[in-house]
């Protein structure tokens, strides 16, 4: 079975299968913030990818110092692992441990790319997958293994795949491996890497339609938005296009545009924006996203061996605009 | 850094005239009544002169010009590690007395003077520097008199002034001037200088138009640790960005990045196969609503010097980016 990123607080022990780095931060950034939301200790197992899954994480509005300072989240390198056994050993390890100080749940993911390195077979990697299920099952462990399409062989992924219930999608409206379109709501995307002159034309073809059935739908909003919270870089043409795209709106529509990074805000400003009377442009503040009140961290004297997920609502994504502020 | 986006509406547009001279008197007395013409109008006066005339200038009107507050003295031409562009000179000119003309809301008097120093081989800087001007101060409220010997050593500067000069300053009088240019088709004619040759870069990378990420890290890490405040680094890959977009959009598929590092500041050259449709780019700030050329104009305003040129094997950017 396929869940989707956004519903997959409580998979137990799933397999994510990214076709791009923006995917892998996203689908690691949002399987984590729903372990923080609940209050889980949260573990990263990283390959060096830990700064922009984190940088994701910000960009969704998580607040990641305080956890981390507090051990509520870790970060644990994972290229000092020999074996498939070894590293399984460490996360059953890890589970034992957060269950002990009794935090509700734990929940782990990270790319396991020495996996393959140290068994170069296919039964190695079943191998490992089997004691990962026998470390979950019965306990309240989620551990999401990611494996991208970049590292390994379709034969693997296949193998894999079949040793996993349940696979995380995270479907995207574009995705070239530099910049990726997801679709957030009605009238909304998120916009996340880098847009420069050989992927230009897709934002262009996104508004166009959305505007279409903003247009067509009687009671679709009247703003078409982009969250531009993870894009990372934006041309002079790009600029020029989102300035010229909101302008050649009718007159009811408006181009919004939300969680711009200063580097994105300058090149907007230099491109004509702030004469531009129907695009929005909502900036990103500089501060790291306010603290979440920490989830009633539980107590070690009195562990909770409650495993039923929190309430649905909860694990969705933290509310963003609070941090933000409308430019003026 | 300022950056101007729109398009300026006074009533007065450039005046260009040339005016040549046979001795240091004779410029003085040339130089003399336009001066004083400028502080009876209460008007700003920006100056581009050599030392000694300017201090010449100042004695027989009284000490009058550089006690003026409205009295502006140029940037003067500069060599710099990327060599002496004229283009640059012009671009940087047309922020100066775009800002001077806004400040006080009235025309600017500008007297330049040739300075044999930026001659080169050929004096080809004058005539690059004559054709920028007419395209980056086409709208702006000045009237500017560039003045040159009667004799100097490159016929060249001579020929490039008669050409690219739409007045001529002579017995006190502007007259028309047939010999006037077109500033493109007169840098067609006589192209852009090539700067002085680098030596082997520090960082080569041929890229495609999939390749401009690959542009903006090899530009980002040859930066990093060089004393790049994050703004100013991020504003330099993209003034590059968007050099190595014009590249290999309008260019050929293919172009070259080099890269020269050290504690000159950032040497960046950009060579591709093509030609330029406008062989001054960037001088102008593109209407808003054209969605071309803003690239280059942006780029110029982020780099401290910005060299287009082209020759037998294409077309040429150089930049210069300091910290």
């Amino acid at each position: 079975m396929t869940t989707t990123v956004e519903d997959c607080g409580s998979v137990d022990h799933a397999i994510a299968v990214p076709v791009s780095d923006e995917q892998l931060w996203q689908i690691s950034a949002e399987f984590l913030a729903h372990g923080l939301v609940r209050g889980e200790h949260v573990i990263y197992f990283d390959d060096g990818t830990s700064d922009r899954v984190l940088e994701r994480m910000t960009d969704d509005g998580v607040a990641v110092a305080g956890p981390l300072r507090e051990g509520r989240f870790t970060i644990v390198p994972s290229d000092r692992h020999t074996s498939p056994h070894e590293v399984a050993e460490t996360v059953r390890a890890a589970v034992d441990a957060a269950l002990a100080a009794g935090y509700p749940a734990v929940r782990i993911t990270g790319r396991l790319t020495f996996v393959v390195r140290h068994t170069g077979s296919d039964s190695g990697m079943a191998d490992y997958d089997r004691v990962i299920e026998e470390v979950v099952r019965h306990r309240p462990a989620h551990i999401l293994c990611i494996y991208d399409r970049a590292r390994y062989p379709e034969e693997v992924l296949e193998a894999v795949r079949a040793a996993h219930r349940t696979e995380v999608v995270a479907p995207a409206i574009y995705d070239d491996g530099l910049l990726r379109i997801t679709a957030v709501g009605p009238g909304t995307a998120r916009v996340a890497g880098e847009v420069d002159h050989s992927n230009r034309p897709r934002i262009r073809s996104f508004l166009e339609a959305a505007l279409d059935r903003a247009l067509r739908l009687p009671d679709a909003p009247t703003d078409i938005t982009l969250d531009l919270s993870s894009l990372r870089f934006l041309d002079v043409a790009g600029a020029v296009g989102l300035v010229h795209a909101a302008e050649e709106f009718p007159n009811a529509h408006r181009l919004v545009l939300t969680g711009v990074r200063p580097r994105i805000q300058r090149v907007l400003d230099r491109c004509g924006a702030p004469f531009a009377t129907q695009l929005v442009v909502h900036a990103r503040s500089d501060q790291p996203p306010a603290e979440q009140p920490s989830t009633d961290h539980p107590s070690t004297d009195h562990p909770s061996i409650d495993e039923s997920p929190a309430d649905e609502s909860s694990a969705h994504q933290p509310e963003r605009p609070a941090h933000e502020q409308a430019r003026a | 850094m300022r950056i101007e986006t729109t398009r300026s509406a006074n009533a007065l547009r450039m005046e260009h005239a040339a005016g040549f001279h046979g001795s240091a008197t004779d410029l003085l007395d040339q130089l003399v009544p336009l001066a004083e013409q400028a502080l009876d109008r209460a008007e700003p006066l920006a100056t581009a002169l050599q030392p000694d005339t300017e201090r010449a200038l100042d004695d027989r009107l009284g000490g009058e010009l550089t006690s003026e507050e409205r009295f502006v003295r140029l940037r003067p031409p500069d060599g710099g590690p990327a060599g002496a562009s004229a283009q640059t000179l012009a671009a940087r000119w047309a922020l100066e007395l775009r800002a001077l003309s806004v400040a006080k809301g009235r025309p600017v008097t500008v007297l330049n003077e040739h300075t044999a120093a930026f001659d080169g081989a050929d004096g080809r800087f004058w005539t690059e520097l004559d054709a920028a001007l007419n395209v980056a101060l086409a709208d702006l409220p000045v009237r500017i008199t560039c003045f040159y010997p009667e004799l100097p050593l490159h016929l060249e500067i001579l020929d490039g002034a008669r050409r690219n000069h739409p007045l001529l300053l002579s017995d006190g009088e502007l007259r028309h001037n047939p010999g006037h240019h077109d500033p493109r088709a007169v840098i067609a004619a006589r192209p852009a200088a090539q700067p002085p040759v680098l030596g082997p870069p520090d960082v080569r990378l041929s890229f495609s138009a999939w390749q401009l990420h690959e542009v903006r890290t090899t530009v980002e890490h040859a930066l990093s640790g060089h004393g790049y405040e994050r703004e100013r680094l991020e504003d330099i890959v993209l003034a590059v960005n968007e050099l190595a977009t014009n590249a290999v959009e309008h260019g050929a598929p293919e172009a070259q990045l080099s890269l020269w590092t050290g504690g000159h500041g950032l040497l960046c050259e950009i060579d591709d196969g093509g030609t330029l449709r406008d062989p001054l780019p960037g001088l102008q700030a593109p209407h808003p609503a054209e969605p071309r050329g803003r690239g280059v104009w942006i780029a110029r305003q982020l780099c401290d010097s910005l060299h287009v040129w082209t020759d037998g094997r294409g077309t040429h950017v150089r930049v210069h980016a300091n910290p």
